[in-house]
């Protein structure tokens, strides 16, 4: 059985795999799934469904898991969005 | 294919003709001389293709292409003429900016002010998270998870649930980077 305990660590490591995501498009999608996922289940009573979305989010964090290396394997440019200005004195 | 692989190739088809030659099978050999007259001639023909194709794209450069190219290489490791911002990569090594408790407050106010769920004008130091605030714990989880972005340091679960209003997290910050006053 899931506690309370354990489901909200599952969702804090959830979302701090997903930030590490290097491509913006999945690292966006996963932050919003996850929240989204659980907001959605957070009035689930019955305790069998319970542990089968917690079983479900256990895989996909391991997903996650995989998914941050591969990325990193195959990084490509930062998208223009994600770019934090630098100032440039001749900017001003 | 490069041009040394080609090279082999064609070394390695006339070894092989020349061990059938030597075995005697006459006809075989003249076949295989055959072959070999009909695909040299084929994999000069590329090779020089190649070859041609390569002088061709250094042909077309111009002097000016040429002159402008050296000279964007050589202005690359030129650190004096160059533009003065460039050259001033500074390696700041310091440490953060010392952490007071007032800075800590502000700094713990301001990430809950930004947080969309929290209505500002609701926010005080005393304010419970959940029963004040209206967050859930999923909030919370989150809310300590922009704690630890802006202090950058880890929370452990366990402390974490224990930090139900700003005070608390203000004073668990103060804790853990050593600021007494």
């Amino acid at each position: 059985m899931s506690t309370r305990r354990q489901t909200i660590t599952l969702y804090r490591n959830l979302l701090r795999e997903a930030e590490k995501l290097p491509a913006y498009n999945f690292r966006m999608y996963a932050v919003r799934k996850i929240r989204d996922t659980f907001r959605a289940n957070q009035t689930i009573n019955d305790f069998k469904e319970i542990d089968r979305q917690v079983a479900s989010g256990k895989n996909n964090l391991e997903l996650i898991r995989r998914q941050v290396i591969i990325g990193h394997l195959y990084t490509s440019e930062k998208l223009v969005i994600e770019q934090k200005k630098t100032l440039r004195p001749s900017d001003d | 294919m490069s041009f040394t692989q080609l090279a082999r190739s064609c070394g390695r088809l006339a070894a092989l003709s020349t061990v059938r030659i030597a075995s005697g099978a006459q006809t075989q050999a003249a076949r295989m001389m055959h072959l070999q007259r009909i695909t040299m001639p084929a994999m000069v023909s590329q090779v020089s293709s190649q070859k041609l194709i390569v002088r061709c794209f250094s042909a077309r450069n111009t002097m000016e292409e040429i002159q402008h190219r050296v000279l964007k290489v050589v202005c690359a490791y030129d650190k004096d003429s160059r533009c003065r911002w460039q050259t001033q990569a500074v390696r700041s090594y310091s440490a953060k900016p010392p952490l007071s408790l007032k800075l800590i407050n502000e700094r713990v106010l301001l990430v809950l002010k930004l947080y969309d769920k929290i209505d500002p004008s609701k926010l005080n130091v005393n304010s419970h998270f959940i029963n004040d605030l209206g967050l859930d714990s999923l909030d919370h989880v989150e809310v300590i998870m922009a704690m630890e972005d802006e202090f950058g340091f880890e929370i452990p679960d366990s402390d974490a649930e224990k930090l139900l209003k700003p005070a608390d997290i203000i004073k668990y910050v103060a804790d853990k980077e050593d600021v007494y006053e």
